[in-house]
């Protein structure tokens, strides 16, 4: 439901296109009709964000351009807006290699969610060292993350899904989130055939799960094979735990090494049953998959006819 | 930035850069009926996502969360249903489906909450009713849609209902037509108003007579999504005979050009009629026909949209149709059996042969057909019992409102739609009143909540699309908010909306929407349609108008 609504009174008096003379019907339900006129907004305040018309012309235009056209491309257009998003595996490694060869000063951040393994840690130093460049480190909020391993533990994710979701939520989600508030647009190593029902994506897309923002996947087309091959052929670093028999590298009490045909979801959260489908497999956080669950698990409305309250309060 | 690649790619590159051309070269959609049982044998869990996605070929989807549930859209060529099928349908939602169904603006009816392992008595339940899930989703020739009061309108050029019947079932599990590039979407009337939308369509065949002989011009390369465009006249006319032939060929050229199957992003029909234009377009039809198509030219479009909604007499002497609204287009299990027990019981009291149908229109509504026109109040009365009273609310606002299906079922969307819908429409209802809302008129509200178009946001009045905003709430939480697209529409005044107003908050939408319709009512010249209205001012002038303070907009 709608809580705490934005007043009427902050909207606008008389429209500015009446003509003289004319009358709407009376208002029956706008208490506010008849205060000040609210203010214009000028264009030039606005960060650059593209609207979906443009979005979906430029996506159409640069679906042919390879990894480092697109990445040049987007430099030119955001420079210091724009930020590669890794968690040191092989595809954002690539895509951050390919982007400092064209703009050593591209920014680069991560999230550390605490529970990374030490490899990880070992990784950032490997990369601070190999391109001199700074990574932008995110964390969680100390105040909620103390709130929740006090009530419910550091290994709460062990529980229940609902409850590993909210250390996902706590420790990953938001961070990401607070990285990107300040962003216009954000790189992330997405391709299509990581997952079959996302192999829709486009180089280019509107995220409207973290406010509009650009988010650039220019590895889209591009096999894990061709990410390798690539990372080999440029002396990229990378991670160690590839070697021992992991084919996704996340939080280090949720994520273990895979047999060769083993199913990928025996990688990550392997004692959970009922949990979402495709859940925490393959990015979903950058496809938006994880929130969307999250507010389906978490906050999801029992109504079969959606009502206007069930992806929490309301904006 | 980076042209087409020049040559035809081979299909080693396109399987290599296009999975889910890899996954349809190592098992075709359609192949995986055989393997259901084993999938039900494995367990929802266990199943590879790339059956998951070959599943949509029999019209299923994930729905949200994903712990097994599943989407099931049903195929109902040109929007006609036998009172026996829509019974069907209704006692499958009460059955399995917790009660719920929704109307589709494609004609399609979807249910939901269906569990992988009631799937086999699922189809086979709608097959002993002459209903089929075949190719709903995935990349076939979807639903095949048409004039809801195709066979009995007055001002119908011709019938061409047998026509569409027979193009549905040439396609239909096609082996060569169920393997396209992507989806692809075919509309076929002959509707004196082009109530079908051929505007945005793959391909529309639209009915015209030639020396009294009846025949389609054809458009190609409509569609919306994130890349909206209206379909281009294709300059022929095609004899009704040669009518499936000639879309035969379309889907020919379309689907053996691999270089649109290189990128999901790229594999719809408007792309390539962008690129070669219409001429080329239909030269390269020409060639693969063998043969050139005579000239022609696409009816004129009418002046306004029409949903063909209210009582109106048929051709036929003694009968008459009805078009009821759907409000948000939601029909329950219930509603749906009572439906088809009413029309039932009409159909056998009937004293003129023909069956009661129940057409469903693209902007989520029904037309009861074939009543006797002296039970016509009767019926009004009955229907409007079932939930469903023929004057909703005040003027056309609740028949014309369209949203898509949103929460809580779709993994896509990223705002509220049918209830947000339901809001906006109550808050208009109460801010006009009775007499301003007759005043609205037709007000076409279409409103997403993500950008793939379902409830066609680009060519509403006032289209919006579901979004987030920047700020969060106090508990992190995402906070919805709509962009809005002003000055969208079909018929004469075809045109993409322009997207004015970003990321209006969900709290105030219902407030900037009243303002913008109050400045159309204050400031149009007379006779001057909503459309227009916003056609002729500029964005700044309308951002004004809807009244969002800037500090609003910034969230």
């Amino acid at each position: 439901m709608i809580h705490e609504p934005i007043s009427p009174a902050g909207l606008g008096a008389a429209s500015p296109l009446a003509r003289p003379g004319a009358a709407s019907p009376p208002t029956a339900g706008t208490p506010g009709a008849g205060a000040p006129r609210a203010p214009h907004v000028p264009a030039a305040a606005r960060r650059d964000l593209l609207d979906e018309l443009e979005a979906g012309q430029l996506a159409n235009d640069l679906d042919y351009a390879t990894p480092q056209e697109l990445l040049a491309w987007a430099l030119a257009r955001w420079g210091r807006r724009l930020a590669i998003c890794t968690s040191f595996q092989a595809e954002g490694m690539a895509l951050f290699d390919m982007a400092w060869r064209l703009d050593p000063a591209v920014r680069l951040f991560t999230v550390d969610t605490g529970r990374l393994p030490s490899e990880t840690y070992e990784m950032m130093e490997q990369v601070r060292g190999r391109y001199g460049v700074e990574i932008e480190v995110h964390l969680p909020d100390a105040r909620k993350l103390a709130r929740m391993t006090t009530r419910f533990g550091p290994n709460l994710f062990r529980r229940s899904v609902e409850a590993r979701l909210l250390c996902c939520s706590v420790r990953k989600v938001e961070p990401v989130r607070g990285a990107l508030d300040g962003l216009d647009a954000w790189v992330t190593g997405l391709r299509r055939d990581q997952w079959a029902s996302r192999a829709n994506i486009r180089k280019l897309e509107i995220d409207h799960d973290h406010g509009g923002l650009a988010k650039i996947n220019p590895l889209a087309d591009w096999t894990a094979e061709e990410v390798r091959d690539y990372n080999r052929a440029h002396d990229v670093p990378e991670h160690p735990l590839y070697a021992r028999g992991y084919t996704s590298i996340g939080c280090a009490p949720c994520t273990r090494p895979t047999a060769a045909g083993e199913d990928a979801r025996a990688g990550r959260w392997w004692w959970e049953t009922n949990a979402p489908k495709e859940c925490g497999i393959h990015c979903p956080l950058e496809t938006g998959g994880l929130e969307h669950e999250l507010e389906a698990m978490l906050h999801g409305s029992e109504d079969g006819e959606g009502s206007a309250g069930s992806e929490g309060r309301e904006g | 930035m980076p042209k087409a690649p020049e040559a035809e790619p081979d299909w080693e590159l396109v399987r290599k850069r296009n999975f889910v051309e890899r996954l349809k070269h190592e098992k075709g959609g359609l192949a995986v009926i055989d393997d259901l049982p084993a999938m039900i044998a494995t367990g929802y869990e266990a199943v590879p996502e790339e059956d998951m996605v070959r599943l949509q070929w029999y019209g299923l989807y994930h729905d949200k969360p994903k712990l097994g549930y599943f989407m099931m859209r049903v195929k109902i060529p040109g929007g006609v249903l036998t009172p026996r099928a829509l019974r069907t349908l209704g006692d499958l939602a009460q059955r399995y489906g917790r009660g719920h169904g929704e109307l589709t603006t494609r004609q399609n009816v979807q249910l939901h909450w269906l569990e992988m392992a009631r799937l086999p008595e699922v189809l086979a339940t709608l097959a002993a009713a002459g209903l089929t899930t075949a190719g709903a989703c995935g990349d076939n020739v979807r639903n095949v849609t048409g004039c809801p009061v195709a066979g009995l309108d007055r001002d119908e050029l011709f019938d061409c209902r047998a026509l569409l019947r027979e193009a549905a079932e040439f396609f239909l599990e096609h082996r060569e037509y169920s393997d396209l590039p992507r989806k692809h979407k075919i509309t076929i009337s002959a509707c004196a108003h082009q109530c079908n939308a051929p505007e945005m369509h793959c391909i529309a065949l639209l009915g015209t007579l030639r020396d009294g002989q009846p025949g389609f011009a054809v458009k190609v390369g409509g569609g919306l999504s994130t890349w909206p465009r209206l379909a281009d006249d294709l300059g022929v006319f095609v004899p009704a005979a040669e009518a499936v032939a000639v879309l035969r060929a379309i889907l020919d050229v379309w689907r053996l050009d691999r270089r649109y199957r290189l990128s999901r992003a790229r594999a719809r029909l408007k792309f390539m009629v962008d690129d070669l234009g219409a001429a080329r377009f239909r030269q390269r039809v020409e060639e693969r026909l063998g043969r050139p198509l005579a000239d022609g030219a696409a009816p004129a479009p009418p002046a306004e949209e029409l949903d063909h909604g209210g009582i109106h007499p048929q051709r036929q002497p003694g009968l008459a149709y009805a078009g009821f609204p759907v409000y948000l287009g939601l029909m329950n299990g219930e509603q749906m059996q009572r439906l088809a027990d009413l029309a039932a019981e009409i159909s056998a009291d009937g004293r003129r042969g023909e069956e009661v149908e129940i057409r469903l229109t693209r902007r989520q509504n029904f037309i009861l057909a074939n009543l006797p026109a002296e039970r016509v109040p009767e019926v009004v009365e009955r229907v409007a019992a079932i939930g469903f009273p023929l004057a909703a609310g005040a003027g056309s606002l609740r028949r014309l409102a369209i949203a898509c299906t949103g929460n809580p079922f779709c993994n896509f969307t990223v705002a509220e739609t049918k209830g947000r819908l339901r809001q906006i429409v109550e808050h208009l209802e109460r801010a006009f009143g009775a007499e301003g809302a007759a005043a609205l008129g037709e007000l076409r509200l279409n409103l997403d909540g993500c950008p793939h178009a379902c409830a066609h946001h680009w060519i509403g009045d006032i289209g919006l699309q579901g979004t987030t905003l920047r700020e969060r709430g106090p508990g992190g939480e995402r906070l919805q908010g709509y962009d809005l697209f002003l000055g969208g529409g079909l018929a004469r005044g075809a045109a993409i909306g322009r997207p004015v107003l970003r990321r209006v908050p969900g709290d105030v939408v219902h407030l900037a929407i009243e303002r913008l319709c109050r400045a159309w009512l204050d400031g149009r010249e007379p006779g001057e349609r909503i459309q227009q209205f916003f056609t002729r001012h500029r964005d700044e002038q309308l951002i004004e108008s809807a009244g969002v303070p800037a500090e609003v907009l910034a969230r």
